[in-house]
């Protein structure tokens, strides 16, 4: 009986969708209430799939009752649960930015509750066919959320997402239909049994769908060099679009490419095609380097973030293609932690934009001294993407690892030993983004006392300045002078009518920073579970790699 | 001796004591005098619940806390004081304390700004310190491996210069690449091919069976990665440039905490997990093992880095260098397979902290009290600041080696360690001996002219340093201005000194002489000059007055004002009475090599004088008062732009009684300095009383097997 919560757990955001712009007959502002009970709501049942199948293991449902494999089939496992509390818990939080910062308007909010309904039917589907139909849910009201704020800009990056993500469904849906040819099925456990038996691992009619269903699925999480949809996207798009679509609507992409690899096709079938896992192991390493290269060069801090996503899924693409127990433990605990991480710096950075006006690096020097929690926050989320434990980005950067040099060592091929070592010196190349944010956050020198670092544009300093640029030692007479005096806000002005808080000096929305400060705990928490985590999902890995 | 471990509270304590201070000191950050006291008490308590640790744990008693699995295949999240913990645990706490009070009394001589930022860093800092002394496996010593450089970061930065960004770029570059990258990637392989990363005492059994080829991989990912910090060469590139950070940073994390986590990360590699036998018998082509490379490039790197100290003139990067040198004994001793060696090698820890603080403490009282940085403008600092130099005497003896200090103990361990091991296994074993004997001469090499400019050479007429950039015998220098329009020495000219002192006095002797003499023979007359003796000068053109001075043609009304007037060289002139101010190599004023950056703290701002009298708080003056009272006259030093170096007249002599009461300092950086000394002697004269030595017996006796114990 408690498996009717699967797909009212789909019906819930989908069907509220729709009540914004019904209300929004008689009432102006209905959307934001109704986006947050629909969410709200989706967040309890989301904990309620999850305590059920705790307790009893996967659960699944058949919709319309017709049974499958001709009726589509809900299924929750362990891995969805995990996608669903992520995709539960960030949709809820990010209301509370775009209540202050985000577009207005009711059909925002239908579009956003389409969006949250996609997401949790494409992680709750048990079908390919229908997955493809959430999969097309999603991008189509992510296509519309994009352009939420009518600019030319955002139009622009919307359309190119549109092209693209278009495509890369219907690569998808190709890869699909070549498999219910060679099978004759469209539910996801029976095609696998029926892979086996009615074609094989090598039959080329198989090996096609999975490649199609990989490069349109890849299209989607945007790897290299396929990417070149996201930066815009993500830095064109509002900041509270910004912040749902990038913890969300890449993670859902790479879940679907978990399940249909291991679900569907089998760790057998990925160890039987040696040449197609090759191929994704390189295009996940060149996804890694270029992301991280890319990202170290951007000056504008969202469009950081988004190359640094496609680095960041190189590694979950990665951790797909080893077919090695602890390397896809290690994918999926990064599939989450990386959404939480992600979902903390677009909101930080969303924050500093919203108070102080500043997207651009150069803008933002010495944040730290006027909002020193929303830097403190984005510093420990953007520490976590490194991969410092105790932070969940360490988690799933040490199991990748651990599996990467597991399968080189087992089979001793290069491809491992080479994506091994991509992987741990993948911490450098995230330090090389993070480290600039952090240090132009907080040893920009701008705004100290008594001429001591850096003059307020102080990246430019003339070539005959001699010495150096001017850090003169003054000779104030107490224990150093601290500058949180009365109204000096530091180095950064915030913009007109920036909220005050009694608590912080920051000049932002004390709710999303109080969300955001707990997203950045959150993830240090979530560092220190790495049992707990393997434990949870022990269960489907036993299963997928039976 | 009790094999069980005791679950107890107190190794988490440690750690976390300071952590909790770091809020408290951010949140008192209005009221510098209670921020202060946080940090003492944090130093305090943190050492007192180590030191109550100490008593059981030389009994052979090991404390453990643990957070349970934190990983799958019983990886745990484990704090384990055993005595090789409690060695680096013991040390960086105590001197902590004695780092508080120095940076106390720094941070308000330099007026540095920042301090909350700083003091909160620092006290993250050893809370990752402890963290990584008390881990208890290779995973838990990487979580706090990797928050040691995040916590260290700021205090690298501090400045927000452009040098200190620079400089705390590199540095994290480095330590996450030994830290992120190849500690990570060895722990990794360790768990693979030993299925147990715990340290255990004479290494992890399965890795003795392992594939050899992997466990050598593994141990090199390892000790390389653990060796970043420890400043192995070439990897050491850090660690000059950190230099910038403000002295007790260089002190403590520097000398103490960071590159000694480093050489203790090495220690544990060597020691618990992997252990001295497989160290020894992972075996490489020409009859080199495991150990053996690893004494070979600790071997390399302290005779490049003393070779390289002896050619830095900032006194900073040459302790700095030092630090590269010393730390590679460690490193050296750690290869070495018996129980002379690795109790040597784990002496030195101890032994190189006491004596390296004290000497970057001396380099910091003398930047924040004088303002010197570099070893060519100390001569006759010794004057100034007898305590200072006297403290920096005794530590760079034992730095040397010489007997009754701390140096000598750990060095002669070691010296034994490597013939025995030369007599008993391998030659190669002499040649390491032949390094550190070596390393003892090039220390005096480097740190004796410190010690003679300081005291037995006066500001006038020193020689120039550093003394290998110039010829043998020296060319005199002086950092006073010349009195009498003294001529500065061109960079070509080798110049005698003799030559300088004719030139006096033939520029001398044409005063109250007609300085035209047309046509006169050079050698006429032995008293006037002739042409040839007087350099530039065309003295045939010169028109002077009736008492034969040289007065310039001051007639202007032909004179074309679209060219700069004449430049007119009487040669009894004085152009300008501070040399600095003009283009004038190796003077006063004037940087060598890296320094600009450290130039940098000091170039002249017209409007500071202005700035200065408006930032004076009256309610803050108070307990700046005390500090500043002593060194008052030289605080207006800061504003001229020059950069160090003695004062018109030469040094204040501070003597007798005065020099014994400290008035050439402030009693918070005087008292860590000699505290720092006095336990480096104490370690010299009774190692076992410290309980180092005794500690460290036990740590080697528990780990070596049968054939290479005591004897």
């Amino acid at each position: 009986m408690s498996d009717v919560l699967l797909p009212v757990a789909i019906a819930v955001p989908l069907v509220s969708a729709t009540l914004p712009i019904g209300l929004g007959l008689k009432y102006d502002d209905a959307g934001w209430p109704v986006a947050a009970v629909a969410t709200t709501v989706l967040a309890g049942l989301a904990a309620a799939i999850g305590v059920e199948v705790a307790r009893n293991g996967p659960l699944s449902h058949a919709l319309g009752t017709y049974e499958p494999p001709i009726g589509i089939e809900l299924v929750a496992d362990e891995l969805s649960v995990a996608v669903l509390a992520l995709v539960a818990v960030v949709s809820l939080a990010t209301l509370a930015f775009a209540r202050v910062a985000g577009p207005r308007g009711n059909s925002f909010y239908s579009g956003y509750l389409l969006l949250v309904g996609g997401l949790t039917g494409l992680v709750l589907t048990g079908d390919l066919f229908n997955m493809f139909v959430f999969l097309e849910i999603v991008g189509i009201s992510t296509y519309a959320l994009i352009a939420a704020d009518r600019s030319g800009a955002s139009a622009y990056a919307s359309l190119k997402y549109l092209v693209v993500g278009t495509v890369g469904a219907s690569l998808y849906l190709l890869g699909v239909g070549y498999a219910f040819l060679a099978t004759g099925t469209l539910n996801m456990l029976d095609m696998q049994v029926q892979i086996v038996e009615q074609a094989s691992y090598a039959d080329p009619l198989i090996r096609a769908s999975y490649a199609l269903i990989v490069a349109g699925l890849g299209l989607k999480i945007a790897v290299f060099p396929i990417h070149a949809w996201q930066p815009d996207a993500y830095q064109r798009a509002p900041d509270a679009v910004t912040t749902i679509v990038a913890a969300l609507v890449s993670t859902a992409s790479a879940y679907a490419l978990i399940r249909v690899s291991y679900t569907v096709f089998t760790v057998d079938f990925l160890a039987a095609n040696d040449a197609i896992t090759t191929v994704m192991l390189i295009v996940a390493g060149a996804s890694i380097l270029a992301g991280s290269a890319l990202a170290a060069m951007q000056s504008d801090l969202k469009r950081m973030f988004a190359y640094s996503s496609v680095a960041q899924f190189g590694m979950i693409v990665a951790a797909i293609a080893l077919a090695n127990e602890t390397a896809l433990l290690g994918g999926i605990v990064h599939l989450i932690g990386h959404g939480l991480l992600k979902f903390g710096l677009f909101l930080g950075v969303g924050l500093l934009a919203l108070g102080y006006g500043g997207r651009e690096l150069d803008d933002l020097a010495s944040a730290a001294r006027s909002a020193p929690y929303t830097a403190g926050a984005i510093a420990v989320l953007g520490l976590g993407l490194v991969g410092i434990p105790p932070s969940v980005g360490f988690l799933g950067k040490w199991y990748i690892g651990v599996g990467a040099v597991e399968s080189s060592m087992g089979a001793g091929d290069p491809a491992g030993i080479g994506i091994a070592v991509v992987i741990f010196v993948s911490t450098l190349f995230t330090l090389s983004y993070v480290a600039r944010v952090i240090e132009r956050f907080y040893f920009a020198g701008v705004g100290l006392s008594d001429g001591h670092g850096e003059e307020a544009h102080g990246d430019e300093h003339d070539a005959d300045d001699h010495g150096g640029s001017g850090s003169d030692h003054g000779v104030a007479a107490d224990g150093g002078r601290e500058s949180a005096t009365g109204d000096d806000d530091g180095p950064l002005t915030p913009v007109e009518g920036a909220p005050r808080s009694r608590l912080v000096p920051d000049r932002v929305p004390s709710v999303p920073l109080a969300v955001l400060i707990v997203a950045a705990l959150a993830t240090i928490a979530l560092g220190f579970g790495g049992y707990a985590l393997f434990e949870w999902f022990d269960p489907f890995l036993t299963e997928v790699f039976a | 001796m009790t094999d069980v471990p005791i679950t107890d509270l107190r190794p988490l304590l440690a750690v976390l004591v300071s952590f909790v201070a770091a809020f408290f000191i951010v949140a008192s950050h209005r009221s510098p005098n209670v921020r202060e006291g946080w940090t003492v008490a944090a130093a305090v308590a943190k050492f007192a619940i180590v030191a109550s640790m100490l008593p059981a744990v030389l009994d052979g008693a090991v404390f453990e806390w643990s957070l349970g699995a934190f990983l799958p295949g019983g990886i745990e999240f484990v704090l384990r004081a055993d005595a090789l913990g409690m060695l680096f645990a013991f040390l960086a706490s105590g001197l902590w304390i004695v780092t508080s009070f120095y940076s106390i009394g720094y941070m308000r001589g330099n007026d540095e700004t920042n301090q909350t930022r700083y003091f909160a860093a620092f006290a993250v800092s050893l809370s990752a310190t402890m963290g990584i002394a008390f881990a208890g496996n290779l995973v838990t010593i990487f979580v706090f491996y990797e928050l040691l450089s995040i916590a260290t970061y700021p205090l690298v930065a501090h400045d927000e210069t452009d040098e200190a960004r620079a400089a705390g770029r590199k540095y994290l570059a480095y330590t996450m690449f030994g830290g992120g990258v190849l500690v990570l990637a060895g722990t990794a392989l360790v768990y693979l091919i030993a299925g147990n990363v715990s340290f255990t005492a004479g290494g992890i059994e399965e890795l003795a069976n392992a594939d050899p080829g992997l466990a050598m991989l593994a141990f090199f990912l390892l000790a390389i990665g653990f060796g970043v910090k420890a400043g192995i060469m070439p990897l050491h590139q850090w660690l000059p440039e950190a230099m910038v950070a403000p002295t007790p940073v260089s002190g403590l994390l520097h000398a103490v905490a960071v590159v000694k986590s480093g050489a203790f990360g090495v220690s544990r590699v060597v020691l618990d997990v992997f252990g001295p036998e497989l160290v020894f018998e992972l075996s490489l082509p020409f009859g080199f093992s495991a150990g053996l490379v690893l004494s070979t490039i600790g071997a390399v790197t302290l005779t490049a880095a003393s070779i390289i100290a002896m050619r830095k003139d900032h006194l900073k990067q040459r302790l700095a260098y030092s630090t590269v040198s010393q730390l590679s004994y460690i490193i050296l001793g750690l290869g070495l397979f018996g129980w002379y060696g690795l109790v040597g090698a784990l002496l030195h820890i101890p032994a190189h902290a006491f004596m390296k603080l004290t000497l970057f403490f001396c380099a910091g009282n003398l930047h924040v009290s004088t303002h010197t940085d570099y070893i060519s403008e100390m001569a006759g600092i010794g004057k100034r600041m007898p305590l200072t130099m006297g403290a920096f005497t005794v530590a760079s003896l034992g730095m040397a080696g010489i007997p009754l200090l701390a140096g000598f103990v750990s060095k002669y361990y070691m010296l034994i360690g490597g013939i025995r091991m030369g007599a008993q296994f391998t030659p190669v074993a002499y040649y390491l001996v032949g390094a550190l004997l070596l390393s003892g001469v090039l220390n005096i090499a480097y740190f004796w002219p410190v010690i003679y400019t300081a005291f037995f050479e006066s500001e006038d007429a020193h020689d120039a340093k550093p003394l290998v950039d110039f010829r043998m015998g020296g060319e005199s220098r002086s950092t006073l201005p010349a009195t009498d329009g003294g001529r500065p020495e061109d960079e070509d000219e080798g110049g005698d000194a003799d030559d300088e002192a004719d030139i006096d006095e033939v520029v001398e002797s044409a005063e109250g002489d007609s300085a035209v003499d047309t046509d006169s023979d050079p050698t006429d007359d032995g008293d006037l000059p002739g042409d040839s003796d007087i350099p530039d000068a065309e003295m045939d053109d010169l028109p002077t007055d009736e008492e034969g001075v040289v007065r310039p043609d001051f007639d202007t009304s032909d004179r074309d004002f679209s060219e700069p007037a004449e430049r007119v060289d009487t040669g009894d002139y004085a152009v300008d009475s501070r040399p600095s101010d003009a283009d004038v190599p190796f003077g006063v004023g004037r940087g060598d090599d890296s320094s600009d950056g450290d130039r940098a703290d000091h170039s002249d701002d017209a409007t500071h004088g202005a700035h200065d009298d408006d930032s004076h708080d009256d309610d803050s003056h108070d307990d700046h008062d005390t500090e500043h009272d002593d060194h008052a006259d030289l605080a207006d030093h800061d504003d001229h732009g020059h950069a160090g170096g003695p004062p018109a007249g030469g040094w204040e002599h501070i003597a007798g009684l005065d020099a014994l009461r400290g008035r050439e300092s402030t009693w918070f950086t005087l008292g860590p300095i000699l505290t720092a000394m006095s336990l480096a002697v104490l370690l010299g004269v009774i190692p076992y009383e410290m309980g180092f030595l005794e500690l460290i017996e036990l740590i080697v006796d528990t780990r070596l097997p049968e054939e290479v114990m005591r004897p």
